[in-house]
């Protein structure tokens, strides 16, 4: 890990295949020729419904892959995302249909609930020490076994149109209304992280605690703050799921909603955040988890992968994470002869 | 120091465990039924491999999603290959378990010469192999298990299980492995600090791809056993595996970081979970709390780890 020895103009002479080095360019590259092989070749692709409906997971995938984007950046992970999501989504759908509170108050409601559990991942992962890994695999636990003793393991159906018609909403025939809402928390983050104290703090305690904590960071605090910026975005993922069924079920992040792990991660490993911390690119998680909806899509329009799927979002997150590798090793070795 | 420390860590939950079993065999008589006592073994037996699966990789510092994953290709790989490809049953334990080491080391050898946390790799490999599992099976169990498989999962001796034999075995020969065997040590040392281990002349791609066989092995092990025990290959077979699996070695005093487990303190951690699982049936509490107690549970553990080691350390400050 030298790779930060060298100024920025230097490591940018010598690179004439920059982009291959760049995630965003090749990630938007991949899409485009993915998109572009689909069209041709899978039939119903660029289908208005087929737009829509990717728009509609895509959207959503965004949003859980920005969950995890923003725990990943302090250096820790959150497995109970998917936990939270359905447990505040739940707790949404109570508020709604048992309380009778209007639609945009029970979703602030379960966003506030989501942040509450996410808070209390943060406060258990700094006041013990311990690592997030092992306090978010116990509170997924919780959460979850919490809200399906709670609800019974039984469904909130009855929800009010006004919320679950945003599910069905789409723009010009194609764009699913969920689209905006992800993109909206996407351009919300970017200022964050790009623009604002916070953000910069955040990510110094992610890179480096100690040196953080000895510039006058309370790294602490900007650790709870993600991990409740987490389970607030995972209540929204929630949130939208629930529109797009058109109910809040238990089962909608599977089993203690681990369902939601693999594209967590999927999406902001693929756009280049690094788990240990300190670096994360918005734009990044939201190509990430576009490309892997793209590739979703059209595997299944193809008849190609009903029960292999599994097998390749295994591979392709593989794939990455070695890729990634094979270009940190090749840059550090560059350098390294740059120094000699 | 470390070693007396370990000591009372597992004397208190056999503390417990001893009590808990007194207490629920005085207000639930039920508890000491045969039968009880059958059920209660048998969920000692799977759980206990899946347990010892994850600890010891637990054990080289790192974590293993991939358990259930492994054990669930396994049981529908070791199913199918009976009823579809008619392989006897001996061969088909064989190909099971040969497919639980090259998984093993699958993840082993990515991991260690990718540099890459074992947690992607295995979460990557966890999806690789639900989704040939799921890919192989479209989800469909196969129901058509040989006799001698099925009657192995039902035989029982008196309140014991056959199932218990081997997992039993297993916890004796790993304890040998981890306490007396070289290793046993060196799986100790790269956990405990792999720089060091390294530079004392321990080779890490070796300890860590033997730890990932060994864990793969087990996993498949379960996976067979728990084919056995339901009679049938489940393609869900797996599926509720990660929480357990670290629960236990937690539970039983394990340190995340590496270095330090405890054979017989994951198995206490088995038996009090168990236990636990028994009492909410015979005291007719909704199951679901399983999942919550499991929870609460870790949590304590954790806490409670961190309480002694903040008073062990004040104390020689």
């Amino acid at each position: 890990m030298t790779s930060h020895t060298t100024t920025p103009t230097e490591a940018s002479r010598f690179r004439p295949f920059a982009f291959l080095t760049s995630n965003i360019t090749g990630l938007v590259l991949l899409i485009a020729l993915l998109a572009t092989f689909y069209s041709m070749y899978a039939t119903g692709f660029t289908s208005k419904f087929n737009l829509y409906t990717m728009g509609r997971v895509m959207a959503i995938d965004i949003v859980i892959g920005f969950a995890m984007m923003v725990v990943l950046v302090t250096g820790g992970l959150n497995l109970a995302v998917g936990a939270i999501g359905v447990a505040a989504a739940m707790f949404g759908g109570w508020a709604m249909e048992s309380l009778g509170l209007h639609w945009g108050f029970g979703a602030l409601l379960a966003l506030a609930f989501g942040g509450v559990l996410g808070a209390i991942n943060g406060l258990a992962t700094v006041k013990t020490g311990v690592h997030s890994f092992v306090i978010t695999l116990a509170t997924m636990s919780v959460y979850f076994g919490a809200m399906i003793v709670l609800t019974e393991a039984e469904a909130f159906r009855a929800l009010p149109k006004d919320f679950t018609v945003i599910g069905k909403t789409r723009y010009y025939g194609f764009v699913s209304a969920l689209l905006p809402i992800a993109l909206a928390t996407g351009a919300i983050l970017l200022v964050l992280f790009r623009y604002t104290a916070l953000g910069r703090k955040i990510k110094a305690a992610g890179a480096n605690p100690r040196a953080a904590e000895l510039s006058g960071i309370a790294v602490g605090n900007t650790v709870v703050f993600c991990h409740c910026l987490s389970g607030v975005l995972a209540a929204l993922a929630g949130l939208m799921l629930t529109a797009r069924n058109g109910a809040a079920l238990p089962s909608m992040a599977g089993h203690v909603g681990q369902d939601w792990l693999l594209p967590s991660f999927l999406a902001p490993v693929l756009g280049g955040t690094l788990l240990t911390g300190g670096t994360l690119s918005v734009v990044g998680t939201a190509l990430g988890a576009i490309l892997v909806s793209v590739i979703t899509t059209g595997l299944l329009l193809m008849k190609f992968a009903d029960f292999w799927l599994n097998l390749f979002l295994g591979l392709i997150l593989l794939a990455a994470v070695l890729l990634d590798r094979v270009r940190s090793v090749y840059a550090a070795r560059r350098q390294q002869m740059q120094v000699d | 120091m470390r070693r007396s420390l370990l000591n009372i860590d597992w004397l208190g939950l056999l503390a417990i465990a001893i009590a808990g079993s007194m207490a629920l065999a005085w207000y639930k008589p039920a508890f000491l039924s045969t039968h009880n006592l059958y059920v209660l073994m048998l969920g000692f037996s799977l759980s206990v491999l899946v347990a010892l699966s994850q600890m010891v990789i637990i054990a080289i510092g790192q974590m293993n999603l991939a358990v259930g994953a492994i054990g669930g290709m396994v049981a529908i790989i070791f199913a199918g290959s009976m009823e579809v490809l008619g392989l006897p049953v001996p061969v088909a334990v064989l190909l099971g378990i040969l497919i639980g080491v090259i998984a093993g080391f699958i993840n082993g050898y990515i991991t260690v010469k990718s540099g890459i946390s074992a947690f992607v790799i295995t979460l990557a490999t966890l999806s690789i192999f639900k989704g040939i599992n799921l890919g192989i099976t479209e989800a469909q169990p196969f129901y058509a298990i040989p006799d001698v498989v099925k009657q192995l999962g039902n035989a029982r001796l008196g309140p014991v299980p056959y199932l218990l034999f081997l997992p039993l075995a297993i916890v004796v020969l790993l304890t040998i492995l981890m306490t007396r065997s070289v290793i046993g040590k060196q799986i100790l040392a790269v956990g405990a600090n792999p720089n060091a281990a390294s530079l004392s002349g321990i080779s890490l791609t070796r300890v860590v791809v033997i730890a990932h066989i060994i864990s793969g092995s087990l996993a498949a092990i379960a996976g067979m056993l728990t084919v056995a025990r339901l009679q049938m290959g489940d393609p869900m077979i797996g599926n509720d595996w990660l929480l357990i699996s670290f629960a236990a070695p937690v539970i039983g005093g394990a340190v995340l970081t590496g270095g330090s487990v405890s054979v017989i303190g994951t198995c206490l951690g088995v038996v009090v979970i168990t236990l636990i699982s028994n009492a909410l049936v015979l005291l007719e509490v909704d199951p679901y709390y399983v999942q919550l107690l499991l929870g609460l549970l870790i949590l304590s553990a954790v806490g409670l780890n961190r309480y002694r080691e903040v008073r062990q350390r004040r104390a020689s400050a």
